[in-house]
């Protein structure tokens, strides 16, 4: 569904891009993850012919040509701030499914099985509406048009996290047949739906392969996140500061964050039960995303890590 | 159908802002004032002379028409940029050029209907007083040429700046010295620095506010006291039509010119 060659972008003398070579086969749903200013917006306005580029970029077999608007008939976009139109919910849907060349039935249709038919939500303003029924909108005319590929760009990073739940539901309901391309900081969203990663890191690709595969190349491991009474804190830190597989633990809210040694989660847990430590709750989180990028960059090849696909 | 979707809602947009009703508002109320006691001498003097009311009703579009169309069109795209409106609408199948084609006329459809509205009301008074109607169909045909030129000129500006508070500075800018540097506001420094008079002369063909005045003024009274010194030359030079000609062709330039100038930078942003 892409194939990218040699895909470069500068501004000046900034590289942005610095010659990427993937390939997202139809059907996958691909995660993108880097940091701020790793390139991931860039190489949606490349996929979108909104900027020119070097290298050779095909979508569905059809060359991007920057400035050619026939490509983005193939592309649902969710971008990653609502745009703001003066519009009603009907008004904005008509008119984007209108300049997508699709009929405002299936935009429609979606909305009306997320809970927002147009007979109810449609006359309100797109203003009064709240991020994540404007996101749900955006993913709405994005599948409703039909297009085999979807560009995702941080589509949760301004909602809260009910909103983000219910978006990334009825993405994988909705979108099961559709080939992903999303770029997101969140680790924990990236686990629940991409079946791939690409990580970028200033303009490079870093890493691609399975999420499990980024973990082992990075030695990442989950951290366990441990809820503790008031009072409580200070008595569990000592104890499980002599529990070999623990290799730091910080207080985080209303508990402790513990970063577990190796695959050990479960030994700690069964430290915590042994030696009575009054822990009310625990919650396994994934590594985080610091981490794992500064591990790519510190002990990462040269080339990108890449692994046998699943 | 791209082109027709992107019109309709600049014109919506246009027409949600409150600049929309408040030159409507002032097109009616001006209009309707200066036909109604700008013809009191019809009365005091008993003669029939509507010069005064359609010289008023110029002045009036000479003001408000710019301000009007260049405000509305620094809005259209650095607006849209800052909301990011322009970079979701750009990621459809639309191209920049469609974009830009349909913004300019969304803008001029929504600044043509509030001068129509205008004038419409204005010539409704004027056709119950028994004025001809001819000469304010003029006046509103140049004056929508005007706002053409003018609203050309604001999508050109709104697609270099950076932002919406730029462009509407910029543009502002350009009005004044549109305005200051007309034929009477130029003249003075053309007396202090001794410039030829055939500079002063070509330049009131190429500011666009003064070509609007002089083909007005040619068309309805070419009166060399209203023309003033430069208008009264170019008449001498060019005839009454000639003059006509080289205002309607001013006008038409900046639109056209100014269109190209802005779709070229907005092309080339990509």
């Amino acid at each position: 569904m892409i194939e990218a060659r040699g895909l470069g972008k500068r501004y000046g003398e900034h590289t942005v891009l610095a010659g990427l070579d993937f390939h997202v086969g139809r059907g996958e749903r691909v995660a993108l993850l880097g940091l701020n200013g790793a390139g991931k917006t860039t190489l949606f306005r490349c996929l979108l012919a909104l900027t020119g580029f070097d290298g050779n970029l095909r979508v569905d077999g059809e060359p991007v040509t920057p400035g050619c608007k026939d490509i983005r008939r193939k592309i649902g976009y969710v971008p990653q701030a609502a745009p703001l139109y003066d519009m009603t919910l009907s008004e904005f849907v008509a008119f984007f499914a209108g300049l997508r060349g699709v009929g405002i039935a299936g935009p429609a249709a979606i909305l009306a099985d997320l809970g927002m038919p147009l007979e109810r939500t449609g006359a309100k303003a797109l203003a009064e509406l709240s991020g994540g029924m404007v996101q749900k909108t955006l993913l709405a005319l994005a599948l409703g048009s039909g297009s085999p590929l979807l560009l995702l760009d941080e589509p949760t990073a301004n909602l809260d996290p009910g909103a983000r739940r219910d978006f990334f539901r009825t993405l994988r309901e909705l979108a099961s047949d559709a080939t992903l391309l999303f770029a997101s900081h969140r680790l924990d969203e990236i686990e629940l739906l991409a079946t791939r990663v690409l990580v970028l890191h200033e303009g490079r690709l870093a890493f691609d392969g399975t999420l499990n595969g980024l973990w082992r190349t990075t030695e990442a491991r989950p951290r366990l996140w441990l809820g503790v009474p008031d009072g409580e804190i200070g008595s569990v830190t000592a104890a499980l500061e002599t529990c070999p597989s623990v290799s730091a633990l910080r207080p985080d809210g209303a508990g402790l964050e513990v970063d577990v040694v190796g695959e050990t989660t479960l030994d700690v847990l069964l430290t915590v039960r042994e030696q009575g430590l009054p822990v009310v709750e625990f919650r396994a989180r994934p590594p985080s995303l610091e981490h794992v990028l500064a591990r790519l960059q510190t002990d990462g090849p040269a080339e990108p890590a890449t692994e046998e696909r699943e | 159908m791209t082109l027709r979707l992107l019109a309709r809602a600049g014109v919506r947009d246009s027409m949600r802002a409150y600049w929309f009703w408040l030159n409507a508002a002032i097109f009616v109320a001006g209009g309707l004032l200066l036909m109604l006691f700008g013809q009191v001498d019809v009365f005091l003097l008993g003669y029939r002379s509507y010069g005064r009311a359609l010289a008023g009703l110029m002045q009036l579009a000479l003001f408000v028409v710019p301000l009007m169309s260049l405000l509305s069109s620094a809005a259209a795209i650095a607006g849209a940029r800052e909301t990011g409106a322009l970079e979701y609408l750009l990621a459809q199948p639309v191209t920049r050029r469609e974009v830009f084609a349909g913004k300019w006329l969304g803008v001029a459809a929504a600044v043509v209907a509030s001068i129509v509205v205008g004038y419409g009301a204005t010539g409704a008074v004027a056709a119950a007083k028994g004025v001809p109607g001819l000469p304010i169909a003029v006046l509103l045909l140049f004056t929508v040429i005007l706002s053409a030129a003018f609203v050309s000129l604001g999508l050109w500006v709104s697609a270099v700046a950076s932002t919406r508070a730029r462009a509407t500075s910029v543009v502002f800018t350009l009005w004044l010295v549109f305005l200051a540097l007309g034929s009477l506001g130029l003249m003075s420094a053309f007396v202090r620095w001794g410039l030829p008079a055939r500079l002063l002369q070509v330049w009131s063909l190429v500011n666009p506010i003064e070509s609007f005045r002089l083909g007005m003024i040619a068309m309805l009274e070419p009166d060399a006291s209203l023309l003033g010194p430069a208008g009264a030359a170019l008449i001498g030079a060019l005839g009454r039509q000639g003059l006509i000609a080289a205002a309607s062709g001013s006008l038409a330039a900046w639109a056209l010119l100014g269109y190209l100038a802005g779709r070229r930078a907005f092309t080339a942003a990509a």
